[in-house]
């Protein structure tokens, strides 16, 4: 089973920021997803929202690097969201308590309507 | 990875689904997991709870293949998956040297990583304690064995 490394896409949406994320959420994704984030960031939006339609893995590692990203994201008074993560993983953002802090949408169109409102 | 042994009983009231091995090489905890997905397919898990069986399992080889094995490709990881009365148990074993590590598992303290206080790492056994029913820890000089315990219930799995 070959490892799926992560491609992410980084496009704008109704002045949000979106990250299309792609493959495996590991230690193999640091370089990807921080180069990614950066992007988005440079956008200059107040809401940077994490699309996990394209991931069907995320570890332990993964995990520790979407707390990095949340915390970039707290450190420059950004809003961070996720979508489209599947019940599993919804299930470890709450046990994680990443859901505390990361609001989590079941769409992309849900998490963009919540952020142009708030 | 070595090839899975075909299922055998050892005992009345024990049988061993699958027996294996994976290199200590980053990313191979899926192979590890696929497998032993694969060798309980016909126990009828519930799909939510393959899942968190698939999580522990992924999570307990990556910690084999890091701190015991310390990610030499050549040592492997071995897998036993087996069901002991309603138990279904995997036995995740590395070549660690040592005292067996904590069985730890606290849950990690998200504010004091999200401030800089703390690694944003430290979540495995924190997972694989929340995803299965029952986790110890134990070894000898040469060796360290994760067991993964979870109950099979009345209602076909978990």
């Amino acid at each position: 089973m070959a490892v799926r490394h992560l491609n992410v896409e980084v496009r704008l949406e109704s002045a949000v920021a979106v990250l299309d994320l792609m493959g495996e959420i590991n230690g193999f994704a640091e370089e990807a997803l921080n180069t990614a984030y950066a992007e988005a960031d440079a956008k200059d939006t107040k809401t940077i929202l994490l699309n996990f339609e394209g991931v069907d893995y995320i570890n332990s590692t993964g995990i520790a690097l979407i707390v990095g990203l949340l915390a970039k994201a707290r450190a420059s008074h950004k809003r961070l969201l996720a979508c489209n993560l599947s019940e599993h993983y919804v299930e470890i953002f709450n046990i994680t308590r990443l859901s505390d802090f990361m609001s989590v949408f079941p769409d992309e169109e849900s998490a963009v309507v919540e952020a142009s409102v708030s | 990875m070595t090839d899975p042994k075909p299922a055998h009983t050892d005992a009345e009231l024990r049988r061993t689904l699958a027996e294996f091995s994976v290199p200590s090489e980053p990313g191979k905890e899926r192979l590890a997991m696929q497998t032993v997905a694969e060798a309980v397919r016909d126990l009828d898990f519930r799909a939510e709870n393959l899942e968190r069986l698939k999580t522990a399992v992924a999570e307990a080889t990556m910690n084999a293949m890091e701190h015991g094995n310390k990610y030499r490709a050549e040592v492997p990881v071995e897998i036993v998956v087996l069901i002991e009365d309603q138990d279904l148990m995997v036995r995740i074993t590395d070549r660690g040297s040592g005292p067996p590590p904590s069985q730890g598992g606290d849950t990690p303290d998200l504010e004091a990583k999200l401030e800089g206080m703390q690694t944003p790492r430290g979540w495995g056994l924190f997972l694989i304690k929340s995803m299965v029913d029952e986790m110890s820890i134990s070894g000898d000089d040469g060796h360290h064995t994760i067991e993964l315990v979870v109950h099979l219930g009345a209602e076909g799995g978990m």
